[in-house]
């Protein structure tokens, strides 16, 4: 057959036309393709399936003869019959108050400052690039950070009594780890703030200020808020940096009846940090410990992420 | 739904109501000009021609703000088929006005010259002949009435015969020269008032395209079996 | 068959009574105004006259520096850091490049109405309220009302005023925003190709709302749509793009009333870009 062009086709008459849109082709190459990639998927997806099943599995013997208000609400110890989880719960929550009260009003100030001020500017560019970098850093980095700084040089105020192994230096550590996640996810929320609602304000005489706080601020909050929640959950399951200015991994007593200041100032625990302890006893009965203490957080970090991922797309159906 | 676009209609309307303006002038001026020429009036004749001042006055003002009201307005449909009648009735009946001129015209030239008033009441009636076809034509303008702009050929009929038959009333008028003189000057004058009654025509067919989008003329209706039946 | 002469002609046309454009007085004064962005002029040497209570259109192919004319007439380039602004734009004979001015206050004169139509995402009373209510007006309820009337939209909006602004038609959203910009009493309204993004009728609602408006309002609209301009308008300025060895920069060609721009344009220019031989 001689080569065929739609045009050509055309001309031909309807009945040529008509052949020429039925004729199946048989895409051989792409069917190929296809059922490679799924393979792919199906891989990634057994070795998830296979890891959390092994945790689960593993903790649900835990669940049986313990429950989960029991497993929790324990102290640390060091006899697997009764050891719980509660001051890595109690610590973990307290770092992650730490984290959104330091790290998102300077995030969050920074990312406007960038964007809405200085968005073009020379300077801006530098430090977006380096902020980037920054979010790349291993966290064990700045958990070299947290201990230079926090716990030997500033000790004696984070936690004299602890030598500076303090809920507070682990909570100065994890907020700057946070820092660069919240200044990207805030700075990408507000550049996707479309620049009419801009124009609208500044047309009907809003001042620059007026403009983010009524108009650009409200737009990007869900963007900064899903940001938030994921720095959070990074930080969340972070053990590297606290390790190394001191959570403490085996049973420790609060003093009890002290009050906030001493609570932050203490020896403080945290869940990922009981994770790798755990892990690392010889007792056979600390197996099931570790995975149900793993399943524990699995569900944690999920709800975070599921919050973000629902605030997303509830907000972004409105604008 | 309201008018999305009634500042333009408002223009259109105004534009369309010059037109009306024009043919009260015409019809009141066609009357003038019959009167002048068969009563030997003078100034009336000259009221004719400064009349005729003002219609075109009118009819360049018309002019200026039918092209303006075309270039800004882009009229659709309905809309641009009243453009293009208002523009045709607008040099329709100017002409008539410079008919009604060279009407008045002949009164000035026969001035103190013999008459026959044989002659004379047959322009008279040519003149009452004409002035209701223009009316008819302006009525089925204003209602959009085809079926009325129909009935104009029938009306033209007995003008178009008055007309034909006037040479045969000037031969009549015998041997003196001075009489012949005016008779001539009559037939000129009944030839005006015969086109007057052709522009009614004119108009009447305008006003069947208006209604209708087809354009035809009346002859050529009447040819195809189209006409008043249908 | 005409056998008859024309009389002549003795009543002279004057010059039509309803050109009453010198009552007019000139909102903006605008001399000499080139706009560089970074290394590229995109406008320059721009000298107009904008009459209070007219439209004003500003036409010409895209890339001819007539929106960037527009911008400059309430700061709105202010927002495009790059930008540089030569020359003078008098409002009411008082230069808003001075020093001593303050933009904020310039916008809430001169409002602004933009090719997309863009309301905030709150509702349809906060949409028209806000541009009142940072400028400390009291009555709120009453400008909402009032702004929405004038912009033709308060039937169809006053039993939702709760509602998104989002939720409206296209057309009812940039009616929305005149409103917006009504509320604060402006003297002046820009309008940045404001019907682009309607389909006709809402554009001619549009037109005719400006129409409506006029006698209250000066209005300065930028369109690529010739036809509107032709209807709208009462002036016309035709931009055009000349190329330099810098490089292609905007200039005003021909600014005249709109009937004369359309039926006979004193540049050769303009008349190629009305009639479609251009370039």
């Amino acid at each position: 057959m001689v080569t065929r062009s739609p045009a050509s086709d055309a001309r031909l008459g309807a009945e040529a036309v008509r052949r020429a849109l039925t004729a199946k082709r048989a895409d051989t190459r792409g069917l190929v393709f296809r059922l490679a990639l799924l393979t792919c998927l199906l891989v990634s997806l057994l070795v998830l399936v296979v890891l959390l099943a092994d945790t689960v599995l593993g903790s649900l013997s835990v669940w049986r003869t313990r429950g989960l208000a029991d497993f929790v609400r324990s102290p640390l110890s060091a006899d697997p019959a009764v050891a719980g989880i509660w001051q890595a719960f109690y610590g973990s929550a307290i770092l992650m108050a730490f984290v959104v009260a330091l790290a998102v009003p300077l995030g969050v100030a920074t990312a406007i400052y960038l964007e809405e001020y200085a968005s073009d500017s020379r300077l801006a560019q530098v430090i977006n690039a380096n902020i980037r970098n920054l979010a790349g850093v291993p966290s064990i980095v700045y958990g070299l950070l947290g201990l230079a700084l926090f716990v030997k040089a500033l000790g004696s105020v984070t936690g004299p009594e602890v030598f500076g192994r303090s809920l507070i230096s682990g909570g100065l550590t994890l907020a700057p780890l946070a820092l660069p996640v919240i200044v990207i996810a805030a700075a990408e929320a507000l550049r996707a703030v479309p620049d009419s609602i801009r124009e609208a304000a500044v047309g009907v005489g809003a001042t620059p200020w007026q403009t983010i706080r009524h108009h650009v601020l409200p737009v990007a909050a869900p963007g900064i808020l899903t940001g938030i929640i994921l720095s959070v959950g990074r930080a969340f399951g972070e053990a590297a940096p606290l390790l190394l200015v001191g959570g403490i991994t085996t049973f420790f007593q609060q003093a009890a009846g002290s009050g906030f200041l001493e609570v932050l100032q203490g020896r403080f625990s945290a869940l990922p940090v009981l994770v790798f302890s755990w892990s690392r006893l010889p007792q056979e009965e600390f197996r099931a410990l570790t995975a149900a203490l793993i399943v524990v957080m699995l569900v944690l970090l999920l709800a975070i992420n599921g919050t973000a991922i629902y605030l997303r797309q509830r907000y972004e159906k409105e604008l | 739904m309201p008018d999305v676009r009634s500042h333009f209609h408002q223009e259109l309307e105004r534009l369309e109501q010059a037109v009306l303006d024009v043919s009260d002038r015409c019809d009141r001026m066609i009357g003038m000009a019959v009167e002048a020429v068969c009563a030997g009036d003078l100034e009336l004749a000259e009221r004719v021609v400064a009349e005729d001042n003002e219609i075109d006055r009118i009819y360049l003002d018309s002019h200026d703000r039918w092209i303006e009201l075309m270039a800004r307005q882009q009229p659709m449909g309905s809309d641009l088929r009243l453009m293009s009648v208002i523009l045709h009735l607008n040099v329709t009946l100017e002409r008539s006005g410079d008919q009604c001129v060279n009407i008045a015209k002949m009164a000035q030239v026969t001035e103190g010259l013999p008459r026959s008033e044989r002659i004379v009441s047959q322009i008279r009636e040519m003149g009452d002949l004409v002035r209701p076809m223009l009316r008819t034509a302006v009525h089925a303008f204003i209602r959009r009435d085809a079926e009325e702009a129909r009935l104009l050929p029938a009306m033209d009929e007995p003008v178009d015969r008055i007309n034909r038959n006037m040479y045969r009333e000037v031969v009549a008028c015998g041997p003196d020269p001075k009489l012949l003189e005016w008779a001539t000057r009559m037939m000129m004058v009944s030839r005006a008032l015969e086109r007057i009654g052709d522009q009614a025509v004119d108009i009447g067919e305008q006003v069947v395209f208006l209604v209708t989008g087809e354009y035809h003329e009346f002859s050529e209706e009447a040819f195809l079996g189209r006409g008043g039946g249908d | 068959m005409e056998s008859v002469t024309k009389p002549d002609r003795e009543v002279r046309v004057e010059a039509k009574p309803r050109d009453t454009s010198d009552s007019h007085e000139t909102v903006f004064e605008i001399a000499g105004l080139t706009v560089t962005y970074g290394s590229v002029t995109a406008v320059e040497g721009v000298n107009l006259d904008i009459r209070s209570r007219e439209i004003t259109a500003l036409i010409g192919p895209s890339g001819c520096g007539k929106s960037t004319v527009l911008r400059c007439l309430n700061r709105m380039n202010d927002l495009i850091p790059s930008a540089r602004v030569g020359g003078k734009v008098l409002y009411h004979g008082i230069d808003i490049y001075d020093p001593g001015v303050d933009p904020v206050e310039v916008r809430r004169r001169i409002g602004m109405v933009f090719q997309k139509p863009n309301p905030f995402p709150k509702s349809i009373y906060e949409n028209v309220a806000y541009g009142a209510r940072i400028a400390g007006i009291r009555d709120l309820d009453g400008v909402v009302e009032e702004s929405l009337r004038k912009a033709a939209l308060w039937d169809e909006v006053k039993d939702k005023l709760d509602t998104s602004g989002m939720a409206l038609s296209g057309g009812q959203q940039q009616r929305l925003c005149i409103a917006r910009a009504l509320a604060t009493d402006p003297d002046v309204l820009l309008m940045d190709e404001p019907c682009s993004a309607l389909d006709p009728i809402a554009t001619l609602r549009i037109e005719e709302l400006m129409l409506e408006l006029k006698d209250e309002y000066t209005f300065v609209i930028v369109t690529h749509n010739m036809q509107q301009a032709a209807r709208v308008s009462d002036r016309t300025a035709f931009f055009s793009i000349e190329v330099t060895p810098q490089g292609r920069r905007g200039r005003l060609v021909e600014y005249d009333r709109t009937e004369k721009i359309f039926t006979s344009p004193s540049q050769k220019e303009t008349e190629d870009y009305i009639t479609g031989r251009f370039g």
